[in-house]
């Protein structure tokens, strides 16, 4: 029996100090009590007030004791679901737990056959989404793009109603408005059985983004509105640049983004106590000379490590950013910049991290990224997972029966373990170099290029319930009607 | 094939080491031939495993524990076969050639020669020219293989095929050399047969030589 | 170059805030003329500031600060400049179109405008066509901007193209565009004269459409 023994079985990752996030929280309680942001909505802000917000014209302040009581009531560890009940593809949000999953909304995406760049569009959907359902360490879904072929009001939805049916794994759903929102959430609610049932298992979870600096849109608010009274997981996720539209420094834009998010978390908790409600972001630099927001600069996965201390500190679960990369296509800094970034993301801990297959700074959605990231995630997951020690694992008894020159091949401890302990590459070559080139000299981004275009073949995701689709339907004819006019 | 056939080759997939023996017996006394036992349950049983192996389904100690139970179910087989006058796949004289000690690599082309039906015999790690020449003349190997791990010590590779040459054995034997520092250019030189980048390769090179493959 | 000019285009490199109206006022007690200054002086600077920052030398924080320079000597040298009847580089209006409230790519343009000599008219963000309409009536730019980050919003260039047209304005000024989901093939469907990919070639796009 073992006692007064402390074990770490995985790697213990931590940046900031309690003293520095005690400093960091009260900063942003300090934000939202004493600059507050403009907030867009007015019923957000009759929300606001009733709960106990000052306001201001536009200007919404928030005293620290509600910040906390909304931070009291948002739970840090609930379950999102897979629409089809395998239990593999759901997503169990808590403490020491990191999942991936590509990022929205690219106006480009390279294409699966003649590997060129082009608008993204509908028929893009369903590849992406057959991809993450196949591909075993990303998460949950979303489509890498905006579609560009259907009416310019109904890119969100179609890309919904294209991925729901090819992938069990949660969707993380996007939209232009809440038209959008409530043909979604139908869509949704059908396939759980209706809206009791999706509350108990949630298959998606609702974006809305806020401005930086310090401003809540109404189109954010409108959304988090229908999220908050559906009861819809919900992600509140600002995109502060900085050096552009949020501070230089790290502690900074981590302190801005928090208030920009916490404001999104009031309006929410006021509405609907206890919602399941992921502050977010997309934290990084602009580049001084490109002017991009950079998405594999180092920044990045630095200022996500310190939201997303902060966010668990503050007990809330984060959404956060990384496989993703800068290069305009698929080569050398793709693969440093979104693996450096991954294996950053899954020490930290954040719980929801996207844009995994973004490159060329989000402007080109990409599977080959996707699927290669997979792997990096994979190996990253291997690091994370640690050592295990105990009698077993230590194996003295086994070293002693091996002896000198002996080996481990045929020893049962071997076959054992060597599944578990050891993580095995899908695309990652470790052939010798005649059996290489034999099997014709592949490079990484051939054997990627191979591996997706093998999934989109040979893989084929669980279907939705025949009433779903009816109700697909119903969903888009009804959106065509809307937008006839305009 | 038959049942108790595709029971043997079932157990020879997933390594049952106790099961194949005791099927192998059990055909026997059914009057199944043991050539029979071999080419239809056997090898068929190792064909697919080295199928999995390659495809990357199936990893070395699984592979191992195959092999394990081919030959357990080999030592069985093997005085039926020569009673039937069944031509056997050989013997194999394998070895770590003198100043090296690293023989992991040799161990696992031993197991994977086993497991395609060859009968190994292992002279262990730092084998001088000498043994590989008493080993030759007391077992009358088909095919001699030489494992070598490091820069320095691949040269006696040469060295003892230099010795096997000089006491008129050369022509009696095939020559297959493998380690990490060695390639086919290297085997050329020294004047082997033929070269294996790794384990299974070894395997398949000896079932070459014997014409097997 | 005279070192009083040599001088003037240093603190303009350099966006020396402090020195560059002192070092205008002396380059004028020297009895050089405006344009003289204006050409050999805060162009030639920014000229140098502009191959800089092509060549990852300079950052945007000290372009912005150059530009500064040069518009707090150009508030000098304007009076002088118009009285003498120099025809300026040209006035630029600049907006993020309706529906959109991100400006940050907008605000670099205006800034890079300025750096290159224009004059910037900044009407801000979430502007509806009518009120690029009513603009253009009121400053008569020679080049009308539009940025838009969404998706959604960038349709909204679209109609203020046509609201121009309808107005019989469209032939008065130049129109370019840019941001995110912004293309060239998507300048040339809606008839737009030029499309930039970043803020620095927006201000080059827009000399090339006055030249």
């Amino acid at each position: 029996m073992r006692t007064n023994y402390r074990m770490n079985s995985g790697v213990r990752f931590q940046m900031l100090s309690d003293d520095q996030l005690e400093e960091m929280f009260w900063g942003v309680l300090h934000l939202l009590e004493h600059t507050g942001l403009d907030v867009k909505h007015e019923e957000a802000r009759d929300i606001l007030e009733k709960a106990g917000a000052w306001v201001d014209g536009e200007r919404v302040r928030i005293p620290s004791y509600l910040v906390k009581e909304s931070l009291r009531m948002a739970p840090r560890s609930f379950t999102l679901y897979a629409r089809d009940g395998n239990p593999k593809h759901d997503i169990r949000i808590g403490p020491g737990r990191a999942h991936f999953g590509p990022g929205p909304t690219c106006p480009n995406f390279i294409d699966v056959e003649t590997l060129d760049r082009r608008p993204y569009v509908r028929s893009d959907v369903p590849i992406v989404a057959r991809v993450v359902d196949a591909l075993p360490d990303i998460d949950f879904c979303e489509s890498l793009g905006t579609v560009s072929d259907v009416h310019h009001d109904l890119g969100a939805l179609y890309e919904f109603a294209s991925m729901f049916p090819n992938t069990s794994k949660p969707i993380v759903a996007w939209s232009y408005d809440q038209h959008d929102s409530a043909g979604i959430h139908q869509i949704a609610v059908a396939e759980a059985g209706g809206q009791r049932a999706f509350e108990q298992r949630p298959n998606y979870v609702h974006y809305c983004e806020p401005l930086s600096p310090l401003v809540s849109t109404f189109e954010a608010l409108e959304k988090l509105i229908f999220a908050a009274k559906h009861r819809i997981p919900l992600i509140f996720t600002p995109c502060p640049i900085a050096g552009g539209t949020g501070p230089v420094t790290a502690a900074g834009i981590v302190t801005q983004g928090a208030a920009e998010s916490w404001m999104g978390l009031c309006v929410a908790q006021a509405l609907q106590p206890g919602l399941p409600f992921f502050m977010g972001g997309v934290y990084s630099v602009m580049d001084m000379n490109a002017m991009i927001l950079a998405y594999g600069a180092p920044e990045l996965p630095l200022f996500m490590a310190g939201i997303t201390e902060l966010a668990h500190y503050a007990g809330l679960p984060l959404w956060q950013t990384g496989g993703c990369t800068d290069s305009k296509c698929f080569d050398g800094q793709a693969v440093i910049e979104g693996s450096m970034s991954v294996f950053f993301s899954a020490l930290s801990g954040g719980d929801l991290c996207h844009d995994v297959g973004y490159t060329e700074s989000a402007m080109t959605g990409s599977v080959f990224q996707l699927c290669a990231m997979d792997e990096a995630i994979g190996y990253a997951r291997r690091i994370t997972r640690g050592i295990d020690v105990n009698d077993d694992t230590l194996a003295v008894n086994v070293i002693h029966d091996v002896g000198p020159n002996g080996h481990y091949l045929k020893e049962k401890h071997t076959r054992r373990h060597f599944k578990s302990e050891f993580w095995y590459p899908n695309l990652l070559d470790r052939q010798d170099f005649e059996s290489w080139e034999m099997t014709g000299g592949l490079t990484l981004k051939d054997r990627t290029v191979a591996r997706v275009r093998d999934i989109l073949a040979t893989h084929s995701p669980s279907p939705i319930k025949p009433e779903t689709e009816k109700v697909i339907e119903k969903v888009l004819a009804q959106a065509e009607e809307r937008v006839k006019e305009k | 094939m038959s049942e108790s056939l595709e029971r043997i080759s079932t157990a020879i997939l997933e390594g049952d080491e106790e099961k194949a023996p005791k099927l192998v017996a059990r055909a026997l006394r059914k009057q199944v031939s043991a050539k029979d036992i071999l080419e239809n349950a056997l090898l068929v049983g190792m064909g697919e495993v080295g199928v999995r192996f390659k495809a990357g389904d199936m990893f070395v100690p699984e592979v191992l524990m195959s092999a394990e139970a081919m030959r357990a179910s080999m030592e069985l087989l093997r005085p039926e076969l020569i009673r039937e006058g069944v031509q056997l796949f050989g013997k194999i004289l394998m070895g770590t050639v003198k100043g090296d000690l690293h023989d992991i690599g040799k161990n696992l082309v031993n197991m994977m020669c086993e497991g395609a039906g060859f009968e190994v015999i292992d002279l262990g790690f730092n084998a001088a020219p000498e043994k590989f020449l008493d080993a030759i003349k007391e077992h009358q190997p088909q095919i001699v293989g030489m494992s070598a791990m490091l820069t320095t010590t691949m040269r006696a590779m040469g060295y003892t095929i230099k010795a096997i040459e000089e006491a008129g054995l050369r022509d009696q034997v095939k020559i297959m050399v493998g380690g990490a520092p060695v390639d086919a250019e290297f085997a050329k030189r020294i004047g082997a047969d033929g070269y294996g980048s790794n384990a299974p390769a070894g395997a398949e090179l000896a079932k070459q030589f014997v014409g097997a493959a | 170059m005279s070192d009083i000019l040599e001088q003037v285009s240093t603190a303009i490199i350099e966006g020396d805030l402090d020195e560059i109206v002192d070092l205008t006022e002396d380059a004028l007690d020297e009895e050089l003329g405006a344009e003289e200054i204006l050409n050999k002086g805060l162009m030639a600077g920014m000229d140098h500031v502009g191959v800089e920052f092509k060549a990852g030398n300079m950052f945007v924080p000290e372009v912005l600060r150059s530009a500064r320079a040069m518009q707090m000597s150009m508030e000098i040298l304007n009076p002088l400049l118009a009285e003498s009847g120099v025809q300026m580089l040209g006035k630029v209006l600049l907006g993020t179109v309706k529906g959109d409230l991100h400006d940050i790519g907008k605000n670099l343009v205006a800034m890079m405008c300025e750096g290159a000599g224009f004059v910037v008219k900044d009407l801000g963000k979430d502007i509806a066509p009518e009120g690029f309409l009513e603009a253009v009536k009121e400053h008569d730019p020679d080049v009308l901007g539009m940025s838009a980050l969404l998706t959604t919003t960038m349709r909204s260039m679209e109609s203020t193209i046509k609201a121009l047209e309808e107005a019989g304005v469209r032939d008065k000024v130049k129109v370019m565009i840019g941001g995110a989901p912004v293309t060239q093939a998507f300048a040339d469907q809606i008839g737009a004269d030029g499309y930039a990919s970043n803020a620095a070639s927006a201000a080059d796009l827009a000399k090339q459409l006055v030249s």
